[in-house]
């Protein structure tokens, strides 16, 4: 199944919406209202995490937003930034909970090493889900390192750039509500300055001129 | 197990005729169900006689019978003696039985232990378990009860899920069970046999781009007469949800496709789907798909079908304002409910009597439930005055139980139970209503039995093992319809 979307298939009033209603809805809540977290056990309004379930990804033209926690491959702390700036980059977002998305980072390498040359290629784990079992909070990023190093293997990647982001889905702050992304793999094509050139949701039948 | 005066002088005269027999020896000193006469706490619990009750624990991967009349388990079955490493028994729906202390029948499913409760994304943990659906057997005619495996469905259909499992009632009554998945977005429906047929299986799939659902009607191997989704063959994401990961992000064609549940007097079942806030109503007569619910408050009462092409019906499903977890009618089946809930948390009331489902209207909504706790699961009376609804929570909340009155759809009633609540079912004399709770498969964990007229807990008995279903044994046909297949 091929699930693609580019700038011209967006709906710039739906964003607009969208936006709108995120924004006043954060905006009408008082201060100090809780917002949905995993401490209290307090659940999201629509409002709170973009108006519906399936919101749109980071469209195209603007800067995708990268000031989220992502931790290397050795469990340090990266600036997300640093790592796409300056570069024309692909950012790829997947879960190890979702085989479809794993198993196409071996192909969207595959595929960047032969028809997309000096592409910056950076995967991003964007869940600790179930890491926290064996050790509590201190092991969630141990943990989910040592899944990324066991795909890494197991998919025979290449590529060293491969980090972890935390994400609360409940959250108004959470990765995947910040960037839209309800679908994985999401990939995002990045001109040099960050911004989105291409939005790709979904396995890719990937040709020459996609990147 | 102790033995009362009563039982001990029974005992001791059998003994005594036969001349040479212990006690120890004796068939009716050690009957296989025990008569609690003379114990401190017979008269509390005899009033549930009639009544066994079917316990799968999650996390202790194992199925209990439990006499709720004396307390006592008449029988356990572990599914490791099935040769599963660490087997996860989710769901579990019984065949009717006049006398269930001698024996019925019942399905359980199963799935792997990969969920937020354990590290999925360690190597160490993705094969342990798996996807099971069993028709199994309690056998309580002997001297010695037991629950034995009949049919390992998944292997004899090809096709494993590892979610609700109901059976069907009204027009399709002694004819049909439905399992379900939202791993794998299916769903499949078998005759009752001992070793099952296929009647019909769906595959839910959404189209992220053209905001379009697809419904499916898959089939098995032309040569085998199987499908090829045995274990994890099929499965879309390595754990089912949980409440709120609707929100997470997964595969993008997931929709999180829950339970089918039966309409107890029209011929139509409904195909739960989580993540979309809809339920696809099929016509059990063609398994045809007539209509796609959409039950969010500010949604419209249905979603237009696109086109139909072979066997896919093609819905538009251009927004979703929330997920929704269980939904099913209510006894009498004028009414069908839905759980609402992670965005909204209200629980949507449709008319269900018309013949065409694209009819059904949502007439009010049960509100009031706030941003803690989420209408999950609902439990069913025999004259349909009440629908009881369990309101889940996250840590560190509880959650609680409520009862809603179905001429006002007002709550007029609701319990902290305990600690992560979880399914509802009504004894068979319809006084009762049981529910567990499973604490977080960790903590306390225990079954609360609800007065239904007077709304006091009557019972509260231990349950280790994290129960995270169960059901009463219905004594007829009928009263299956106020089990677990109208409503999960």
């Amino acid at each position: 199944m091929k699930l693609q979307v580019r700038h011209d298939r967006s709906s710039g009033r739906i964003k607009a919406a969208c936006a709108f209603v995120s924004l006043t809805g954060l905006l009408a809540l008082p201060m100090g209202s809780a917002l949905a977290d995993s401490k209290d056990g307090t659940f999201p309004t629509a409002e709170q995490v973009g108006g519906q379930v399936y919101i749109d990804p980071v469209a195209v033209g603007q800067k995708l937003p990268t000031d989220f926690d992502t931790y290397d491959m050795n469990g340090q702390k990266v600036d997300l930034g640093s790592v796409v700036q300056g570069r024309r980059s692909l950012v790829v977002f997947f879960i190890s909970a979702v085989p479809v998305s794993v198993n196409e980072l071996a192909a969207i390498e595959d595929f960047t090493q032969k028809n997309a040359k000096g592409i910056n290629l950076v995967m991003v784990n964007a869940d600790t889900v179930g890491a926290a079992l064996m050790g509590g909070p201190k092991a969630v990023i141990p943990n989910s390192v040592k899944t990324m190093h066991f795909i890494k293997k197991e998919k025979n990647l290449k590529t060293t750039k491969i980090y972890v982001a935390p994400n609360d889905a409940l959250s108004a702050d959470g990765v995947s509500t910040r960037l839209g992304i309800r679908g994985l793999p999401t990939s995002f094509l990045l001109d040099e300055k960050g911004v989105v050139q291409k939005v790709f949701v979904g396995p890719q039948k990937w040709k020459k001129g996609d990147i | 197990m102790s033995i009362n005066r009563r039982q001990f002088m029974k005992g001791a005269v059998a003994a005594g005729v036969a001349g040479s027999a212990t006690m120890l020896n004796s068939g009716s000193a050690f009957a296989a169900v025990h008569n609690p006469v003379g114990e401190a706490q017979a008269e509390l619990f005899g009033k549930f006689k009639g009544n066994v009750v079917l316990l799968p624990s999650k996390y202790g991967g194992y199925v209990q019978a439990m006499d709720l009349s004396v307390p006592e388990t008449l029988a356990w079955y572990s599914y490791g003696l099935h040769g599963i490493d660490m087997p996860i028994p989710h769901h579990i729906a019984s065949m009717p039985s006049a006398d269930p202390y001698k024996g019925f029948d019942f399905y359980q499913t199963m799935q792997p232990p990969a969920s937020p409760y354990v590290n999925e994304n360690s190597p160490e943990w993705r094969n342990r378990g798996d996807f099971k659906m069993f028709k199994m057997r309690y056998d309580g005619s002997g001297k010695q009860n037991s629950i034995s495996v009949v049919n390992d469905i998944g292997e004899t259909t090809g096709m494993s899920l590892g979610v609700h499992v109901s059976i069907g009632v009204g027009e399709n009554a002694n004819k049909y069970v439905a399992f379900a998945d939202g791993q794998k977005d299916m769903v499949l429906i078998t005759d009752l046999g001992d070793v099952p047929k296929t009647v019909k299986a769906f595959r839910c799939d959404y189209d992220p781009i053209a905001r379009q659902l697809n419904i499916s009607h898959i089939f098995p191997d032309a040569t085998t007469g199987k499908f090829d989704f045995v274990g994890r063959k099929g499965m879309k994401t390595t754990h089912e949800a949980m409440l709120g990961e609707e929100l997470m992000p997964a595969d993008p064609t997931a929709v999180f496709v829950d339970a089918f549940t039966w309409h107890p007097t029209l011929p139509f079942g409904a195909i739960l789907i989580r993540r979309l806030g809809c339920c696809a109503i099929v016509d059990t007569r063609t398994w045809e798909v007539v209509a796609l619910l959409s039950t969010a408050k500010g949604s419209p009462d249905n979603f237009p079908l696109v086109k139909q092409t072979g066997f896919t019906w093609t819905f538009a499903v251009p927004s979703v304002l929330t997920p929704l977890h269980e939904a099913g009618f209510i006894t009498s089946g004028d009414y069908f409910v839905a759980c609402n809930n992670v965005l909204q948390n209200n629980i949507a009331v449709y008319r269900s009597t018309d013949e065409n489902p694209n009819k059904w209207k949502k007439e009010t909504f049960v509100e009031g439930f706030g941003t803690k706790y989420l209408p999950l699961h609902m439990g069913n009376v025999p004259d349909s005055r009440f629908v009881y609804f369990t309101m889940w929570a996250r840590k560190p909340n509880n959650g609680y139980i409520c009862k809603v009155d179905s001429k006002t759809w007002q709550v007029v009633a609701k319990w902290d139970t305990g600690p992560d609540p979880h399914t509802c079912d009504c004894t068979v004399d319809g006084k009762y209503m049981t529910t567990v709770y499973s604490g977080h498969q960790a903590g306390q964990s225990g079954l609360v039995v609800l007065n239904v007229e007077n709304d006091k807990i009557e019972a509260r008995l231990p349950c280790p093992g994290g129960m995270h279903d169960h059901v009463v044994v219905p004594e007829s046909w009928e009263g299956l319809k106020f089990s677990r297949s109208t409503s999960v």
